[in-house]
């Protein structure tokens, strides 16, 4: 029986891929394969998620050369008559999507954000024009390769039935030599690259700045801060000021406390793609450019939220 | 050696408008792929490094002879364009058998050189498609690029670490948009841009037939409904279950 | 009638709008507080070829035309005046030179103004003078093959940098304003600290002092005694620059009144939505409109002027609709922005500082109309 394939090397992603591949399996009948490579714990996880899992063990295949993944994949697929790979939009990922559906001769559609099936058809969500739109668009071709947004979808969680096969392929020599991976270190501030942003106001008190940062730790955010709070206050530098005369941000949530929204804020703000705002204040503006408004008082529910959050 | 950049005109996104919901591209001017512009800027490094030539290669409809004007203003000593008008809106498995035709037509490549996305679509799949067409190596977010006889030493960034390769070439790369700050043409290279030589192609002269079947259909493109949910939040119980609703916390 | 820019003009026109974008306007506050251009700034500019623009190649100019040179001095002086004011002072004098210098001079001073090594500057308002030519009083009085040159020079764009000066004197033997080409900080050359003005912080306006400056003969520009051509050619070519300023200012009072109307709320909804705000987004749009196609057209004109007279006709009646439209837009914007416009934090307080220079410099609006009828009643 024709089947979902689905690979990424990072386990947390596959797992992600998999939730996914469970919704397409759920309306197209198709069976769930995932593949490891050269890596024994992920391995050992896709099963205990309950995975029919296959596992490639060989050194001389290198991460690091697209090509030779793709040519990986693709005998894969071959072998487990595989009509739909799922991979992870990530660097890694999105590369070679693209590789291999080129190989497979496929339609492939990256950053996928959300999908459904319908009639029997895998339809997928997307931004498209730099984010101005969101398409959904489905491949028509016989094989698939589609490649998932990270975090789009939830990590699987534990099931039964999980089974583990090596899978032994052809391997050509590589071109590609890697001379050195090194991690990237912890960046200094940018909370212009920042994901998540918590930015403070002048409606905060100083006291509370130790739990902002803490709630923006523990969400894997940066603060940032409204022109007063750097230059009049002088909590925090400038450089994490957000708005006309700091900096224009457009992270996937703002969580946003005690700033009214005055204009010269808000154009820095504005084109986050989540903003929840938090004031004592019912009548201030920054309540309305929120997808979620709270009216409290910053001194009762930064506390509440720290916790909640685990610190 | 030759170094090959392939860009793709874009509709400028600046000035397309939204109107109940549905873009407005019509009257928008065109111009090329802003992270194209950083593959073009380190073509034009190396090339200028190495004394090699930078052909641009693109695809589309008839503006794009005009459009490619900006990258031969910017460095580029020649452009190799595939024109015509049914190439609107084509699909990334067809342009990027149309650019690796166009790229099989010149003699010695070295180097092939992307930007890792589109400004307009983004799909990143182009520069793949392509290395796999021309069965060459490639190396995607590339953050530097040193070339070095018949080799080149590559960084590719991915999010959490950062690999130094050495390539065999020849070799296609896609570049990150931070690899680089492209420059800005001066008024004299944009006049003199107009009279570098053009190599135009049309689909005959490639041997490509557009399948009649589209590989992805496209049912539907609309702005997102409204633009904040404004939904109030009573407490700090719900802020959290907002916060795993949408995917930033609880994973 | 084609209204469109060519391919090269919108890339020229970008190529303006993005040096402005991305490396004038994080220093446009500067330039207002310091009222000087930095250095790297001007040599940015240059190597843009902004410096020679519409002069020919062959003196090293990259020969784009003037409607080009007024397409990017617009986009540069929307985002700060000062720039733009340096470089159409510098050009004014540089078509003097290019118009009516020998052989000679050009080969002397072109190529190195062109690549903005030099800065031109062009001076003939005194103390004491206004436009009448009749009342200069410097001198030049000839020695053997040199002219002795005595006198004050107000208001002089661009008198801080090196280059040639272009300056209008009575010359001893005709008794008549002569132009003369003198090397700013040649001995006895000296300026004044820069006049603070109003706006165009940046264009940096000195007095020049001239005492027993000693200068070849050969340094005539033009005829001896026949200064007149030279000044009606030059004002006249240096309203091009002039234009684009204001023209520029005018597009920034736009850009910013609309990004205000559609930013700033009252009531719970964008200002833009009240029909009081359209009305004034619209005046401007309109203003906008007629000042471009005016400043695109004066330069196309003056690729290939019919006549000196005619297009110093031109000039002053385009000059006239221009400036006076840049102060009703910026006051426009000033009247959207209401009290916040005031304050220096908003970009409006300094576009209409520099939009009420305009009518005020290189010929002021009543001489412009004075001119403009001369030519129709003549």
């Amino acid at each position: 029986m024709a089947g979902i394939l689905i690979y990424s090397e990072k386990s947390k992603l596959a797992l992600e891929l998999l939730t996914a591949a469970r919704l397409i399996a759920k309306g197209t009948g198709l069976n769930i394969k995932i593949l490891c490579i050269n890596s024994d714990k992920q391995a050992e996880e896709m099963v205990a998620q309950g995975a029919e899992t296959y596992h490639i063990k060989e050194q001389n295949l290198n991460l690091a050369d697209t090509a030779a993944v793709a040519s990986a994949l693709q005998q894969a697929a071959g072998k487990l008559d595989a009509s739909i790979v799922i991979l992870s939009s990530n660097r890694r990922g999105k590369e070679l999507s693209g590789r291999l559906a080129q190989k497979l001769d496929a339609g492939c559609l990256s950053d996928v954000t959300s999908l459904q099936v319908k009639d029997g058809k895998v339809q997928c969500a997307r931004n498209a024009l730099g984010g101005a739109t969101i398409a959904t668009q489905q491949i028509e071709t016989d094989m698939q390769v589609i490649a998932l947004a990270p975090r789009s979808f939830e990590p699987a969680g534990l099931q039964d039935s999980g089974s583990l096969k090596e899978m032994a392929i052809e391997i050509e020599s590589s071109l590609i030599k890697v001379l050195e991976s090194r991690s990237k270190a912890g960046d200094a501030a940018d909370i212009e690259a920042a994901d998540i942003l918590v930015v403070v106001g002048q409606g905060m008190e100083q006291g509370d700045m130790v739990l902002a940062e803490s709630i923006a730790r523990a969400l894997g955010g940066e603060i940032a801060c409204s022109k007063p709070v750097a230059t009049d206050k002088k909590w925090l530098p400038e450089d994490r000021i957000v708005g006309l005369s700091g900096k224009k941000c457009k992270p996937q949530l703002a969580i946003i406390l005690g700033i009214s929204g005055q204009v010269q804020f808000n154009v820095g703000i504005r084109d986050a793609n989540t903003i929840i705002a938090i004031n004592n204040d019912e009548n201030a503006y920054i309540l309305q450019m929120a997808d979620y408004a709270m009216v409290a008082d910053l001194k009762e529910v930064l506390p509440e939220l720290n916790k909640a959050l685990g610190y | 050696m030759n170094i090959v950049v392939a860009m793709k005109q874009v509709p400028d996104l600046q000035q397309v408008r939204i109107k109940n919901r549905e873009p407005v591209i019509e009257g928008v001017p065109f111009t090329l792929g802003i992270i194209d512009k950083n593959a073009l800027e380190a073509g034009v490094q190396l090339k200028e490094a190495a004394g090699s030539n930078l052909i641009v290669v693109s695809a589309g409809n008839e503006e794009v002879e005009e459009t490619i004007k900006e990258a031969l203003a910017a460095g580029a000593d020649e452009a190799y364009l595939v024109l015509d008008d049914k190439l609107d809106g084509m699909e990334s498995s067809l342009t990027a058998s149309l650019l690796a035709a166009t790229i099989q037509k010149i003699d010695d490549v070295g180097l092939v050189l992307f930007g890792e996305g589109s400004g307009d679509n983004y799909s990143g799949q182009v520069g793949s498609r392509v290395a796999e067409i021309l069965g060459l190596p490639q190396v995607g977010y590339v953050s530097k690029i040193e070339l070095d006889g018949t080799v080149a030493r590559i960084t590719r960034s991915l999010e959490d670490c950062e690999e130094l390769l050495e390539v065999q070439l020849p070799v296609v790369v896609t570049v990150m948009g931070g690899i680089n700050e492209p420059r800005i043409p001066s008024v004299s290279q944009i006049l003199k841009a107009g009279r570098k030589p053009k190599e135009i192609l049309d689909l005959d002269d490639l041997d490509i037939e557009i399948a009649e079947d589209k590989k992805i259909s496209t049912l539907s493109n609309l702005a997102p409904e409204t633009d904040r949910k404004r939904v109030a939040v009573k407490s700090v119980t719900e802020l959290i279950t907002v916060l795993q609703a949408e995917g930033f916390v609880g994973r | 009638m084609e209204f469109t820019l060519t391919k090269e003009q919108a890339l020229i026109q970008k190529m303006a709008r993005d040096y402005a974008e991305q490396n004038i306007a994080p220093i446009a506050e500067q330039i207002e507080k310091e009222n000087q251009v930095p250095d790297e700034i001007l040599k940015g500019l240059a190597e843009l070829d902004l410096f020679g623009m519409a002069m020919p190649e062959a003196y090293g100019g990259a020969d784009a035309g003037y409607e080009s040179y007024v397409l990017a001095m617009e986009q540069i002086a929307r985002v700060s005046s000062g720039p733009a004011v340096a470089i159409s002072a510098h050009s004014l004098g540089l078509s003097a030179i290019s118009s009516f210098g020998t052989e000679e001079q050009k080969q002397k001073y072109m190529p190195k103004s062109c690549r903005g090594e030099y800065i031109t500057s062009f001076a003939f308002t005194e103390p004491g003078t206004g436009s009448d030519p009749k009342q200069i009083t410097s001198t030049a009085v000839r020695e053997g093959d040199h002219y002795i040159i005595n006198g004050t020079k107000r208001f002089i764009t661009n008198a801080n940098y090196p280059g040639p000066i272009v300056t209008f004197v009575k010359d001893s033997e005709s008794g008549r304003p002569t132009a003369f080409i003198i090397d700013k900080f040649c001995e006895g050359y000296s300026i004044s600290e820069p006049w603070e003005k109003v706006g165009w912080h940046g264009g940096v306006l000195c007095d020049v002092y001239l005492q027993n400056v000693k200068i070849p003969v050969e340094n005539v520009l033009g005829e001896l005694g026949n200064g007149y051509p030279v000044l009606q050619y030059g004002i006249a070519f240096g309203k091009i620059g002039m234009n684009s300023v204001a023209l520029g200012t005018t597009l920034a009072a736009f850009e910013e009144s609309v990004k205000y109307a559609k930013e700033k709320t009252h009531r719970g909804e964008p200002i833009a939505k009240f029909q009081a705000i359209q009305l004034k987004i619209a005046d401007i749009a309109m203003k906008y409109e007629v000042s471009r196609w005016m400043a695109y057209r004066l330069g196309s004109l003056a690729n290939k002027p019919k006549s000196p007279g005619d297009f110093a006709k031109e000039a002053a009646l385009s000059k006239v609709v221009i400036a006076e439209n840049a102060v009703a837009a910026a006051r426009i914007a000033m009247d959207i922005h209401g009290s916040y416009g005031l304050m220096a934090d908003y970009k409006v307080a300094r576009i209409y500082r520099d939009a009420i220079m305009g009518p005020q410099v290189e010929g002021v609006i009543d001489m412009q109309k004075l001119i403009v009828a001369g030519a129709i009643l003549a």
